[in-house]
């Protein structure tokens, strides 16, 4: 008898509050009836043995005890696809930034490349496990309000893009909308780079024309992430995105020359380097830049005209 | 276990849990307590685990299809019978038990 109420007690333990007096009792009565049914069958009182082979039937306390639970799992089968989603989508983007961080940290910060990639491994492991959790609670919180069968009720089929339309990969549009996000978090000061940009005898600061510029890349980043935002998630949205996407790469455009005229957009501080070399090297990271954003006005006005190609020739369709 | 053995056990418990839904809701037009329900369940070919067939009852029984009471018999035992909603809601299911029933023995027959 002693082992059939450790084996309740163990259950009960596990059980919501607020049933576990009732369970307990009917799960008690029916090992009782049980043992009963068995020791009439045999003639004779059980052995020990055979009571707990006849307690062991009757499952683990903790799988017992979960079957009275209001939720068997922690995200339900309707809202897997969506976390499974959102957490293989996150995943990418921590991996990205931290390769990048990396890679730039090497390549302009003077950084070793062996201490970088094992730096570079840790956090990985490190952030994947806190925004795999984070995406994991709040998937779990979601589920529990409904949220996936709301999504599904809404869902219509006319707002799936036309088949003539360019689509982007499955991962580029959400991508866009996670890294246009991972910059306004970097731009607003919320979050800083894994990696802060430098050597260990210098740090590069960014030149006074960022501070100038602030406002408006600011400004352009959270434009560029609703046309984002509308792309991957509203593709029907033709016009809005498209009126969107003209506007940000025009301000974009004229934006740009304002940055080059200013001739310097990154300083090299000496912390024990020698100020000829970091003169030196201020100079020839300015002069990457340089290329750089002339590569960048080249690549931003050829995106420019097809945007504006296309809003035109949508116009024209829709007004023919 | 071979792929079909693991496969089939799959498919027959899937198939199997609607099933005892509907078996425990018949079984329970008359009173009866946890115990003696499996017994009457097992006898009818439709064996169920205890483990299972408890969280079962309690979900009926909020679902609103049964009702249940404990009353001293020998011990103290929890006695479930059906509801008046679980009574139409039976009726329902067997009538869509039966609609079942008679579309697979026409495919099965479609398919001879």
């Amino acid at each position: 008898m002693d082992l059939i109420e450790r084996y309740l007690a163990a259950v009960r333990r596990n059980l919501p509050a607020d049933k576990a007096t009732d369970v307990t009792a009917e799960l008690r009565e029916d090992l009782l009836s049980r043992i009963e049914e068995r020791e009439e069958a045999l003639g004779r009182t059980l052995e020990k043995e055979e009571l707990s082979a006849l307690i062991k039937d009757s499952g683990h306390p903790l799988v017992v005890a979960s079957r009275y639970k209001p939720r068997q799992t922690l995200i339900g089968p309707e809202t897997y696809p969506f976390f499974i989603f959102t957490l293989r989508l996150v995943l990418l983007v921590v991996a990205v930034i931290i390769i990048v961080s990396a890679f730039a940290a090497v390549a302009f910060g003077g950084a070793d490349p062996l201490e970088s990639a094992a730096r570079a491994i840790g956090q990985l492991a490190m952030y994947s496990l806190v925004n795999g959790g984070a995406v994991t609670l709040g998937f779990a919180l979601l589920d529990r309000n409904d949220f996936a069968a709301r999504h599904v009720r809404s869902w219509t089929p006319d707002a799936l893009p036309d088949i003539g339309d360019k689509r982007p990969g499955k991962w580029e549009g959400p991508l866009e909308v996670a890294m246009t996000i991972a910059f306004l978090l970097w731009w607003t000061g919320v979050i800083s780079l894994p990696f802060p940009p430098g050597g260990n005898d210098f740090r590069i600061e960014a030149a006074p024309v960022w501070q100038q510029l602030y406002w408006p890349i600011l400004f352009l980043a959270l434009a560029r992430l609703v046309h984002n935002v509308i792309q991957w998630l509203r593709p029907r949205w033709k016009t809005v995105r498209m009126i969107l996407g003209a506007a940000t790469a025009i301000g974009a455009l004229a934006m740009l020359p304002v940055l080059y005229a200013a001739g310097e957009w990154a300083r090299v501080v000496p912390m024990g380097m020698p100020a000829d070399a970091a003169t030196a090297l201020q100079d020839s990271l300015n002069l990457a830049l340089r290329i750089a954003i002339i590569a960048v006005g080249v690549i931003w006005s050829l995106g420019c005209l097809g945007e504006l190609w296309r809003l035109a020739r949508a116009t024209r369709e829709r007004f023919a | 276990m071979p792929i079909e053995d693991d496969l089939f056990d799959k498919l027959r418990i899937e198939l199997r849990r609607g099933a005892l839904s509907l078996g425990v809701l018949l079984a329970l037009r008359e009173e009866r307590y946890g115990y003696t329900l499996r017994q009457v369940l097992e006898a009818g070919g439709l064996p169920i685990e205890e483990g299972a067939l408890y969280p079962l009852l309690r979900r009926l029984e909020t679902q609103g299809l049964l009702t249940s009471e404990w009353r001293e018999e020998g011990r103290n035992k929890r006695f479930y019978r059906l509801s008046d909603d679980g009574e139409r809601v039976l009726a329902q299911l067997l009538s869509e038990w039966d609609a079942i029933s008679r579309s697979i023995v026409r495919l099965s027959e479609g398919n001879q």
